[in-house]
């Protein structure tokens, strides 16, 4: 076995290397410098810093700022050392673990993928139900208030107080067939022809016009305003707010050093993320939305012929584009409900007035037209 | 002993004074050092990404070599975790601070301030932690005097249009350069903007119909000509890259990335590197026995600020 090897010398105080030979001994490397003294380096002070890859030379440095360090360019060295003195060489790297090295690293990255796919599918999802209980209703309220002013301008609400309440008689039904929550729910209609209805964080439901108008049935309506209610009590915007900070904050984690190319890649990620959980969320609604009207006596029959008025509306939506929206497709929404009333036993309904639809349909100023139809 | 390089006879060739740098890293070998990273910042929530990041920079640092010897990094996970600690902490305080004054607006004044500090504090800390021979690399240059060039700078860029802008980055360039210094030796530059002038306002003209891609000539034009006025111990370095040559990588680089999904990035990383070092060498005599130790403290709290607002080092 080698036990005399060739190395450089640097004293820590000068840029000259000094060549010098490094002989292995029990507990410590005797350096003999050319032309030069003999310094004896105890193997626990030494610390190696460079030669774990191939062509790198071995540098192991004593000391601490000012280091004396010696280069070595063979590896050989290292295996040496690990043959004469395998007790004391712990600290120092060994060529011959290299395929262990690679494995491991194999290993590191299997597992790394299958984290970050748990992480998405079900961590970032548990930690925004385990978060979401702490974030006060107050805030959810300014936010929510925030974002009514700018969907639903007072300049365009539809106020007939008269009106309004048979849609809040409508919610007070709803509420009263689910527990008790710390929310206000406030329902608001917008003089605005799309069929459309939100959410908004705090307790705040907005409903635009053109969703009264297309709704058939005061069941429809029903159907719409139980779905909306979930969102409110299930906390949907904040969740996905959680969700959406976590799943940013993972895609920091990955790549904190890539930029540009990859970021914009990130970016995409990130996007189809919250899509992915807003769909789950509105899967939530509609389910937790149809056993609210069972529970509060209402045929839930309506939120299914809603969706196919919906449906209609929308024509043909292509399959691959499933991924690209905030909303599962259309069709399996009908048929999830459908085989959801299926399964639950027949419940005692009480069919809402018809009056109640065609009154909430005035809720709204009339459109000025031609000929003046007399109103009272 | 030369100390002015008009005496060396042909600068462009390479003569027996020519030092070498070449980069020796493989894409497979920083992946790999990746993948380690993002698993072990995976499964400690994040912390370990210090330690990750000081790991990148030890394998892209080792795998540098000038003369047959390697630079070395010496950074820790520590001091990084710290320096974003007190970073997070500044940038926090002013935050809370400009929003209690209702003076949100000026949050970009603030941030227009940090962005000097935080330049020259990064390149303080990252040159105090690099060596080449066991000596350390260090930079002394003021915060205030870069402020001062980056108020000037912006003013005359402001003033002219844009068209002066060679002059302000020459003049910021001058400051990075002249104030580092290996061991108790100055690195030293005479570069002009005025030099730089003419081709800038060239490219801005062509930009147009070559839909940006001059400007790939010139910035390896900006290479060499930095390179060539950078001068240290009775020499001056040079650099060979080629606009053809550094469009070339760019290019490649840009379809790896794509073909990969991104996955590439450690191989662009070692590409640019091997590039850039492959091209650079010193034109001139290289005395160690008269470089000393003179290394000088720094912290990483620039370095960690540098960070948040995304801003590129180079060495060099």
């Amino acid at each position: 076995m080698q036990l005399d090897w060739q190395a450089f010398y640097l004293d820590g105080r000068s840029a000259v290397r000094r060549p010098a030979t490094v002989q292995l001994q029990p507990s410590a490397l005797r350096i003999v410098i050319d032309g030069g003294d003999t310094v004896y380096w105890p193997y626990e002070s030494i610390e190696q810093t460079q030669g774990s890859y191939t062509g790198e030379q071995v540098r192991l440095e004593r000391g601490a700022a000012s280091a004396e360090t010696l280069l070595l360019s063979d590896h050989g060295f290292l295996a040496a050392l690990h043959q004469f003195a395998p007790a004391r060489a712990g600290r120092f790297h060994n060529p011959a673990r290299r395929l262990a090295r690679i494995r491991l690293t194999i290993l590191a990255g299997v597992v790394s993928v299958i984290l970050v796919v748990l992480a998405y599918l079900y961590g970032i999802p548990a930690l925004a139900t385990a978060v979401t209980p702490w974030v006060p209703i107050a805030w959810e309220e300014s936010l929510g208030a925030l974002a009514v002013d700018h969907l639903a301008a007072p300049e365009s609400r539809c106020a007939d107080p008269a009106r309004q309440r048979i849609l809040d008689d409508l919610i007070t039904r709803l509420s009263a067939a689910v527990p008790k929550s710390p929310y206000k729910i406030r329902v608001l209609v917008v003089d605005n022809p799309t069929m459309n209805a939100l959410a908004a964080p705090g307790g705040y439901i907005v409903v635009f016009r053109g969703l009264i108008d297309a709704a058939r049935t005061p069941e429809e309506l029903a159907g719409v305003l139980a779905h909306e209610l979930q969102h409110v009590l299930r906390r949907h915007s904040t969740r996905l707010l959680l969700q959406h900070v976590s799943t940013g904050l993972l895609m920091a984690a990955l790549f904190s050093d890539a930029s540009g190319l990859a970021s914009f890649g990130l970016d995409a990620a990130q996007n189809l993320a919250l899509l992915r959980y807003s769909r789950s969320h509105e899967t939530e609604a509609d389910e937790e939305g149809l056993r609210t009207l069972i529970a509060a006596g209402i045929d839930p029959i309506g939120m299914v012929s809603f969706f196919k008025t919906l449906q209609q509306k929308e024509g043909r939506e292509p399959r691959y584009l499933a991924y690209l929206s905030s909303h599962p497709n259309t069709l399996e929404r009908i048929d999830r409900l459908k085989s959801l009333i299926a399964q639950t036993p027949a419940a005692r309904t009480k069919p809402l007035a018809p009056e109640t639809l065609t009154e909430l349909r005035m809720i709204c100023p009339a459109l000025p037209r031609k000929e003046k139809t007399p109103t009272n | 002993m030369a100390t002015d390089s008009s005496f060396s006879p042909a600068r462009a060739a390479e003569g027996p004074n020519a030092h070498r740098f070449s980069f020796h890293g493989s894409g497979g070998s920083l992946f790999g050092i990746q993948i380690v990273n993002l698993f072990l910042t995976l499964v400690t929530l994040g912390i370990y990404s210090f330690w990750g990041r000081v790991k990148v920079r030890k394998y892209m640092m080792s795998q540098s070599d000038f003369e047959g010897d390697r630079f070395a990094y010496h950074g820790t996970g520590k001091e990084l975790l710290i320096g974003w600690l007190k970073a997070i902490v500044i940038i926090g305080v002013s935050i809370v601070a400009l929003m209690l004054l209702s003076a949100g607006a000026l949050v970009y004044v603030v941030f227009a301030v940090f962005m000097p500090v935080a330049v020259v504090n990064a390149r303080r800390y990252r040159l105090s932690r690099t060596s080449w021979r066991g000596i350390r690399f260090s930079f002394r240059g003021e915060v205030m005097d870069f402020f001062k060039i980056s108020i000037m700078g912006w003013l005359l860029t402001a003033v002219t249009l844009g068209i002066a802008y060679p002059i302000w980055q020459n003049w910021r360039q001058e400051f990075l350069v002249s104030h580092a210094y290996f061991g108790n030796r100055r690195f030293d530059y005479d570069g002009n903007g005025k030099d730089l002038l003419w081709s800038y306002v060239l490219n801005i003209l062509l930009s147009l119909p070559t839909f940006g891609i001059c400007w790939v000539w010139y910035w390896a034009r900006v290479q060499r000509y930095y390179s060539e006025h950078t001068r240290f111990g009775g020499g001056n370095f040079h650099s060979t890259v080629t606009g053809g040559g550094l469009f070339g990588l760019m290019f490649g680089n840009l379809i790896l990335l794509i073909i990969t999904l991104g996955l590439a990035w450690s191989w662009v990383l070692v590409r640019n590197a091997r590039f850039f070092l492959g091209h650079l060498y010193l034109d001139g005599p290289l005395e160690t026995a008269e470089i000393m130790q003179e290394a000088q403290a720094a912290n990483a709290t620039g370095d960690a600020l540098s960070g948040f607002f995304d801003l590129d080092f180079d060495l060099g």
